[in-house]
């Protein structure tokens, strides 16, 4: 019984991290509040499995992610509703390009990019231009990109068809690196 | 002729979902082909690979920010 409660104790201490995690994801605190709850329940449901504590994150966060998939298709709620029909893209990709297929805004060379991945002011600029793409894409660009789950897992788990998920992730990178480039690396910072 | 070449629009797309799946022989060449004609399709390339190496090292981000 200690030990159970011990748990519950190491559980809670990561529930903030869990929460931000699936705040990224979701973009929603109740549905993100809802996963974590699921997450930390069955967690101690199975607290058997899981030995060794220094990975209890990494477990964790494994058990977050089926979370976040399953709400998002399970108790009727669906995928986040303030989307567009699956198999357009919403003029978004035809913004991006002329009539003739040629750029509007042109890739510009970002240089060595990876020096930005030291910078807390970057992240706070990607997060918010995750933020510009609809629910839906960012979810399923996040489940691809920053879960890393494969494209079929993810037509599977979500029902769409392979053409809608590269749809989806075709606009879903115009978006953000046109917004990089508006907001980090076309502009001066430290 | 045209058929042959890609427009940027078929290139970027093709960047895009060869992140996904192999692309065929043919598209391979004619992707190929494009980017080094278009610096500005080889940029959106390296750039849509940039993001997913940064998009992985989200979860590392928001640990720092949750402590």
């Amino acid at each position: 019984m200690a030990e159970q409660d011990d748990l519950a104790q190491s559980l809670e201490a990561h529930r903030k991290y869990l929460l931000r995690y699936a705040q990224f994801h979701l973009r929603d605190p109740s549905l993100a509040e809802d996963a974590v709850q699921d997450t930390l329940i069955a967690a101690l449901a199975q607290s058997e499995r899981f030995q060794g504590r220094s990975q209890l994150r990494t477990w964790l966060t494994g058990i977050l992610k089926h979370k976040i998939v399953d709400l998002t298709r399970s108790r009727g709620r669906g995928l986040p509703a303030d989307t567009l029909p699956l198999d357009e893209d919403g003029g978004s990709v035809a913004a991006a390009f002329t009539a003739q297929g040629k750029w509007v805004d042109a890739p510009a060379d970002w240089g060595m990019p990876d020096a930005a991945l030291e910078s807390a002011q970057f992240w706070r600029v990607y997060q918010e231009c995750c933020q510009r793409m609809s629910k839906r894409d960012a979810l399923i660009f996040s489940m691809r990109e920053v879960m890393g789950l494969s494209s079929d897992e993810i037509c599977k788990k979500i029902e769409i068809t392979t053409t809608n998920l590269h749809v989806i992730l075709f606009r879903a990178r115009l978006s953000l690196r046109s917004c990089m480039s508006k907001n980090w690396f076309g502009t001066k910072h430290e | 002729m045209s058929k042959l070449m890609y427009s940027c629009e078929q290139a970027a797309k093709l960047s895009s979902r060869a992140m996904e799946q192999p692309l065929t022989p043919a598209e391979r060449v004619l992707l190929g082909m494009h980017l080094m004609m278009c610096k500005r399709c080889t940029n959106f390339t390296h750039q849509i690979e940039f993001l997913r190496r940064a998009s992985r090292k989200i979860p590392e981000v928001l640990e720092k920010d949750a402590g």
